[in-house]
């Protein structure tokens, strides 16, 4: 199936949409009608069997949105699997177009990874199995709810949505059109998370007690942005260059200032979704740990920090508690030096400690079990990545799929509103809401700058 | 200092350069810190006001975009009944039109649907689409007529917004217009109006089964879009077989199949 698209150049673009009129130009995703419907080989005719939305032969279509440095780690992993053709890239801007276009065509040895300027071309692809969105966050939530309309399985960044309502959107979309989804969160496929969370679940530390997982960072409301703006620059970019009205996306407007694309945007809360920085990693680990993973917990209350009036900065814990009384910690500080994102879980015959530094530390008793392999780092992001071609051809959940990513965004963005408002809250994971907490349950979500929306609930939430 | 998350932890430096005889390499050039946020866009004065102050800000002709975007920010969680006129009040700034929604849409008092509903008529283009987004996201049934004759509308920006919002505020009298825009309505807001009823075929489930299947039914039809129609097979296959009389492959006929003593390939022994 050959794409009749030809590669985009920057003064191409403003043609094409002009062409395109009001149908390119809209903020939703046209299905098509061909994607996804069931076909099959003629007698004589060659090429990979369709059925539903994927290729059953080792030839996975796959396409990109918003594709920069860690995305260009991802890709990296892709292209070198054999079973991916990698032959499209969106970005609002340019330069990042081009940068992924340059790699992909150089590791194809071919001019053929064309290039989109909106996202809503290359969900339009009729041909594109799957996509690689590592937008920046604010995006992540909207294009997986797009793609999943689209019919297209996706690997996608973390933090997979920015609000507990975009959370469950995401995941209720995911479910609904059954496409395959993987989040970033790598660390699920990364040996020694494996094997820490192995003790936990086998029952080697005896009776859970707590799985504590690392945040690291202050909460982000309270950095040093905040809410605030910066000032506008003098001159608004050239939007074929770089389209500040879809780099915005669905957050709030704000004056135009160069400075958010290129450093500093997540010390602004429109931007980031705070404590899910790293808590989309070690809270999908503890949740991991405990059987928890399709759950939340159901109190959290805050411990320790400095209160500024948005919010928790300094040293800080949210003690949570699940309704079987294991207990969920959150904390900032008091890491053994195990690395980033770490990880601990204590039971009541034995502890097991892990981070990113790939070392294991045990109780005394459980040190016969800790295997050679401890103590080497090792990147997971190809395991993760191969774990999600293979669920894309067995159509299979994989480790980070939309469920457990959602149960562990609403955990984490819960313990954020808990520091938001410096007090005890208290969650009911069946009802999706805080119990008889009106200002805690209004900040379950965020709502979208028009033109964007979520089609997302078919029942109250 | 620590890493950050998605990095790949790295190992120890290699030996140094030019303990090997080669050149150091260049240092790379640090960024320089991002800009400072100025007073006058510090929004955490504002941020711990208390209600009454906010509103008093948003209505008060003197304050700034900025004040009065962070006012309505805040009141997104804290604003009451009193907090909802001014806000509304804002919907046609084409600035702070997206932050009076934010500020709206949570707020459960059935006075926001009022003015909601109120604003619909009077806004135009992408401010009314906001509107629109709003209303379904609150599923203001009382909405439905409006938004009805909205779906016709021949800007698709404005049709597909309003068959999104129906589909969410679902119910039998939602089912009843988006069936009838899918027999009326043409790209690009089909496709939309197709994502509607599914979601409107999903609330349908639990009060009223039957009319869910018969809407679930219709979506799977080969003139819908193929994620649409495979979601609503896989809801109708989870329900149950396919009834009596609807088409199936006929029994295989060949040597193969007259051979066949198993019943494998449909033959009954």
């Amino acid at each position: 199936m050959a794409e009749e698209k030809q590669p985009v150049t920057r003064r191409g673009f403003g043609k094409a949409i002009a062409q395109a009129g009001a149908a390119a130009a809209a903020p939703v995703v046209l299905a098509s009608n061909a994607a996804g419907q069931i076909a099959s080989p003629g007698a004589g005719q060659s090429g990979p069997v369709l059925v539903g939305n994927y290729a059953m032969v080792d030839n996975i279509r796959i396409g990109g949105i918003g594709i920069r440095g860690r995305g260009m780690a991802d890709l990296r992993m892709l292209l070198g699997d054999e079973r991916v053709r990698f032959v499209g890239i969106a970005d609002v801007r340019e330069s990042a177009r081009e940068m992924v276009k340059s790699a992909v065509d150089k590791h194809y040895g071919t001019n053929d990874c064309v290039m989109y300027r909106d996202p809503s071309e290359i969900l339009a692809r009729k041909d594109i199995d799957a996509l690689l969105i590592a937008t920046s966050d604010r995006w992540h939530g909207p294009m997986a709810m797009w793609a999943a309309q689209s019919g297209k399985d996706m690997f996608i960044e973390k933090p997979g949505a920015m609000s507990i309502t975009e959370s469950y959107a995401m995941a209720d979309n995911v479910k609904r059109y059954g496409v395959v989804y993987q989040s970033g969160a790598q660390r699920l496929n990364q040996f020694a998370f494996e094997f820490a969370v192995g003790l936990a679940r086998s029952g080697k530390l005896g009776r859970l007690l707590t799985v504590h997982a690392d945040t690291a960072i202050g909460l982000g409301s309270v950095d040093r942005g905040g809410h605030g703006w910066w000032p506008a620059d003098a001159e608004p970019p050239d939007p074929l260059v770089f389209d500040w009205d879809k780099w915005l996306g669905p957050c709030l407007w704000r004056p135009f200032n160069t400075q958010y694309a290129d450093r500093g945007r997540g010390e602004f809360w429109d931007f980031h979704a705070g404590l899910l920085e790293w808590a989309s990693h070690t809270v999908a680990t503890a949740q991991w740990a405990a059987g928890m993973e399709n759950t939340q917990p159901v109190e959290y209350e805050p411990e320790g920090g400095e209160f500024r009036g948005d919010g928790l900065i300094g040293r800080y814990n949210i003690n949570c508690r699940y309704a079987n009384g294991v207990r969920l910690v959150l904390r900032n500080h008091s890491w053994s030096l195990l690395g980033s994102c770490s990880n601990r879980f204590e039971g009541t015959e034995g502890w097991v400690e892990t981070g990113d530094s790939g070392r294991i530390e045990v109780s005394d008793n459980l040190k016969s079990l800790v295997p050679r392999r401890t103590g080497k780092r090792f990147d997971p992001t190809y395991a993760h990545i191969q774990e999600f071609l293979n669920c894309v051809r067995s159509r299979r959940p994989p480790r980070a799929n939309a469920e457990v990513t959602c149960a562990t965004h609403v955990t984490s963005h819960a313990a954020w509103i808990c520091a938001q408002l410096n007090r005890k809250v208290t969650w009911d994971p069946a009802k999706r809401m805080f119990i008889n907490d009106e200002e805690a349950n209004r900040m379950r979500s965020r709502a979208f700058r028009e033109p964007w929306r979520m089609e997302a609930f078919a029942t109250n939430m | 200092m620590r890493q950050t998350p998605g990095q790949t932890p790295q190992p120890p430096a290699a030996p140094a350069a030019a303990a090997q005889g080669q050149p150091p390499a260049a240092a790379k050039p640090q960024r320089p810190p991002a800009p400072s946020v100025p007073p006058e866009f510090d929004a955490l004065p504002i941020w711990t006001m208390e209600p009454a102050k906010l509103i008093a800000m948003v209505k008060d002709p003197k304050s700034t975009v900025f004040q009065k975007a962070i006012a309505c920010k805040k009141l997104a969680f804290t604003g009451g009944k009193d907090a909802v006129q001014p806000m509304a009040a804002l919907l046609d700034h084409p600035q702070l039109s997206c932050y009076a929604r934010f500020g709206l849409e949570p707020n459960p008092d059935p006075m926001v649907d009022d003015v909601l509903r109120a604003a619909l008529g009077k806004l135009t283009g992408k401010l009314q689409v906001g509107v629109i987004n709003t209303i379904g996201v609150r599923k203001d049934a009382k909405a439905m007529p409006a938004l009805a004759k909205l779906i016709n509308s021949s800007d698709p920006e404005i049709a597909g917004a309003a068959a999104a919002s129906i589909g969410q505020i679902g119910g039998l009298q939602a089912a009843k217009v988006l069936q009838g825009a899918l027999g009326s309505t043409n790209p690009p807001v089909f496709p939309v109006v197709a994502r509607a009823s599914l979601l409107c075929a999903e609330g349908l489930m639990a009060a009223n089964k039957a009319r869910a299947i018969e809407f679930y039914t219709q979506l799977s039809g080969a003139s819908m879009p193929g994620p649409v129609r495979l979601a609503a097979l896989r809801v109708l296959n989870a329900e149950s077989p396919a009834p009596p009389g609807a088409k199936a492959y006929p029994p295989p006929t060949g040597e193969a199949a007259e051979n066949d003593r198993s019943g494998f390939l449909g033959r009954r022994q």
